[in-house]
């Protein structure tokens, strides 16, 4: 009996040693087939195989297109698409790479947190790939390094804009405003006739710094203010940016009824119910408001400025880079080089019905062209996203919850740029001083 | 005779020997994912973070940081001040309720069966569901609790539950505490019902009725269910993360107002929103060792002070 009951705990230390080897085995095994299998592929078939992560697990049909046309162009490369969900995306990509076992190519988050990848050294510099001076300056902001090299390719762009329900407004005879007393007076109206002049809502906190990317610009004049602020010339207790904070209190008045507890599917509900005129919000949002009603004569206007011009909000969503310990740097390379192209930006645009990053790029469906073009002519960066979300918690989580205690009358909005600037001031150099 | 004595004694004492192995499996399962995990943290809180890479060691400054540091020194105290209201909270409401439930059952009344799993059942939802089942209901705008204000002609009380500061944290605490009561009542009632029944005839053949039976027979001889179930509201209570999390996010909205120290935790440790935000490890590893050390031996000491009194029957 002794020796059974030995036998049988000596099988069970294996087994649960096999188990527990098998389980810490499995990370590797998951990420490394991308170098693995291209190796043998390369060696077998003299095809390469390159692996490429994103975070747009919805996306795969769209990309499986965009890949076609690549692998058509360049017989001799495969590219195998394998998209993460968003959430997990940075931690799976971040544990892969810590391990060597990275993809050739990857999705890389905008601004700071894809950056970070490069200071650790993963990534590989993308200066010498043709035609990435197609992209301007400001796109370009958003893969490049502390150090200046640009380390991805821009994918695609994101807008803010204020939509609005085309047959309200032409039911009362109101036009796209073109300043923002105009814009106050829609609300105006709007609100006497009996309908919600703003789907909004503070409970979610990004939704008020997204709103405030918006509105903001109107009343600081777009990117010379910005500018400004980048150089550390002035700062957030200046009396443009608290304009910018007090015509948000301004709106209030026009929001719906309980607006505090409210979120973003109770708004795009108000407004695909055609309850509310004008909802504030993203590029990304088109195809889910047209969805949830198929029937909305939907348009958008950009923001009126003070100085009588527009500007449309917009940033960088996200960037392609290349693995700097990648096998098939070359071949990833050439990936990097098509994405430049037009023939990539018209296939990606009109294959996932996003603002391709690539400049004049026009698609199928004219609102996506009207904020291309709008993108090419009067841009302003979203500031918060672009070049205040680093801190902890971010500067741009600070005036999200700051811009909550004004809503529920905690704060006043000269407080709100208080504290955004307090914020600003731990971690941003040019305030430092 | 002797001999087979001796192989059965020889047998015992091999039996014992191998009785301490069984046990391993378990440890080691232990060892792996609490013990590790717990000197890990303790270890990363000694550690200076860039993002996910581990840098020089700094001792206790993500510990001098996180108390005396703004903003992190006041969303602690807030967030404390939170699990504390937590606490007390769900100690009135849901095992006040639950004490009460459990004696009416105890009490045989008809169809305690049934109210007993009717009152368990919200327990085997997901607290996900459970959250997500309550904003609906919470609504402000098409929520069931409003529309029914509105109904009924109170229409100037309906508010926005989970919107506005005043309300939101307590809205939470009412929802957990229904949902933690159909376990509080079956923890009572088992307590209730290993009470002898010839102490409680005892009492009433001495004149003990309704309320003095209740406080000094009954109450005395369940204090270990009170016990148990004080320190698991207690710990329940400074661990609250999922609902809140569920129906507030991770920033703990509106304006921190439903902040508590395990919602901190996770926005400090692994950043607000899934996206690119910044992540703290050394400050979050600090605040769960603090979050540990305040669960284990507040509990150890409430275990060690409820012990005593309780009676032995």
């Amino acid at each position: 009996m002794k020796k059974r009951s030995l036998t049988f705990f000596l099988t069970l230390a294996l087994g649960s040693s096999l188990l527990l080897s098998a389980c810490g085995g499995n990370g590797s095994d998951t990420a490394a087939p991308g170098t693995d299998q291209g190796k043998q592929a390369g060696d077998s078939k003299g095809e390469v195989v390159l692996q490429m992560h994103s975070w747009r697990v919805e996306d795969v049909a769209g990309y499986e297109k965009v890949i076609k046309a690549f692998e058509e162009e360049n017989p001799g490369i495969k590219i195998e698409f394998k998209p993460f969900k968003a959430t997990e995306y940075n931690t799976i990509l971040n544990t892969a790479l810590q391990s060597d076992s990275g993809p050739d190519i990857m999705q890389l988050r905008p601004y700071g947190a894809g950056m970070a990848l490069a200071e650790a050294g993963y990534l590989e510099p993308l200066d010498s790939v043709k035609g990435l001076d197609v992209f301007s300056k400001e796109s370009l902001a958003a893969a490049t390094g502390k150090d200046g090299k640009v380390y991805g390719v821009p994918l695609s762009l994101n807008t803010t804009q204020i939509y609005y329900n085309k047959k309200i407004f032409d039911q009362y005879g109101l036009k796209e405003p073109k300043s923002w007393d105009e814009l106050i007076a829609i609300a105006k109206t709007l609100k006497e006739k009996g309908i919600t002049p703003f789907a909004f809502g503070s409970k979610e906190g990004w939704l008020l710094s997204l709103s405030h990317g918006v509105i903001g610009p109107g009343a600081y004049n777009g990117s010379a203010f910005v500018d400004k602020v980048l150089k550390g010339e002035t700062n957030f207790l200046s009396p443009e940016f608290q304009k910018s904070i007090e015509r948000m209190k301004e709106l209030t008045p026009y929001f719906p009824d309980n607006f505090t507890g409210l979120e973003l599917t109770d708004l795009r509900t108000l407004f695909t119910a055609e309850k509310a005129a004008m909802f504030i919000n993203g590029s990304f949002e088109l195809e889910g408001l047209r969805k949830a009603n198929p029937d909305l004569q939907l348009d958008f206007f950009p923001m009126p400025t003070d100085d009588g011009k527009f500007v449309i909000t917009t940033w960088v969503d996200g960037s392609y880079g290349v693995n700097a310990k990648s096998k098939h740097k070359a071949e990833a390379l050439k990936f990097m080089e098509f994405m430049t192209t037009k023939k990539f930006g018209e296939t990606f645009a009109n294959s996932l019905m996003r603002i391709s990053a690539v400049p004049d790029v026009k698609t199928e469906d004219p609102l996506i062209n009207k904020m291309a073009d709008l993108i090419s002519t009067s841009p302003t960066p979203y500031l918060m996203v672009v070049n205040f979300n680093e801190g902890n918690p971010t500067t741009k989580q600070t005036l999200e919850t700051a811009l909550q205690g004004m809503y529920l009358g905690q704060l006043t909005p000269e407080q709100v740029a208080q504290e955004v600037q307090k914020s600003a001031e731990t971690w941003f150099a040019p305030f430092k001083k | 005779m002797d001999k087979t004595r001796t192989r059965t004694l020889q047998q015992k004492s091999s039996a014992k020997w191998l009785i301490h192995l069984f046990p391993l499996p378990a440890l080691l399962v232990y060892v792996i994912f609490v013990l590790y995990p717990l000197f890990s943290a303790f270890t990363y809180s000694l550690y200076d973070w860039k993002g996910i890479a581990k840098g020089s060691f700094v001792g206790l400054q993500n510990f001098i940081m996180l108390f005396q540091q703004e903003p992190y020194n006041e969303m602690f105290a807030r967030a404390f001040g939170h699990n504390v209201i937590y606490f007390v909270g769900e100690m009135i409401v849901q095992n006040g309720i639950a004490f009460a439930l459990a004696y009416i059952i105890y009490r045989k009344i008809r169809g305690a069966e049934f109210l007993k799993a009717a009152y368990f059942l919200p327990r085997l939802l997901s607290v996900i569901i459970v959250g997500f089942l309550w904003k609906l209901i919470l609504n402000p705008n098409f929520g069931a609790l409003n529309t029914l204000l509105a109904k009924v002609g109170l229409q100037e009380w309906a508010r926005p539950w989970l919107g506005d500061p005043d309300t939101a944290l307590y809205a939470i605490i009412l929802v957990n505490s229904w949902f933690g009561i159909g376990f509080a009542v079956l923890i009572f009632l088992a307590g209730l019902q290993a009470i002898p029944e010839e102490l409680i005839e005892a009492a009433r053949l001495e004149g003990a009725g309704g309320l003095r039976l209740l406080t000094r027979i009954i109450l005395p001889l369940c204090m270990p269910s009170l016990t148990i179930m004080s320190v698991l509201t207690f710990i329940q209570a400074f661990e609250a993360f999922e609902l809140v999390y569920a129906m507030q996010g991770s920033m703990g909205e509106p304006y921190y107002s439903t902040d508590t120290l395990a919602v901190f935790f996770y926005r400090l440790t692994f950043g607000g929103a899934g996206g690119g935000d910044t992540v703290a490890i050394g400050l979050g590893s600090a605040l769960a060792v603090v979050l540990f050390a305040i669960v284990a031996s507040v509990s150890a000491l409430s275990l060690y002070v409820m012990r005593k009194r309780e009676v032995q029957h």
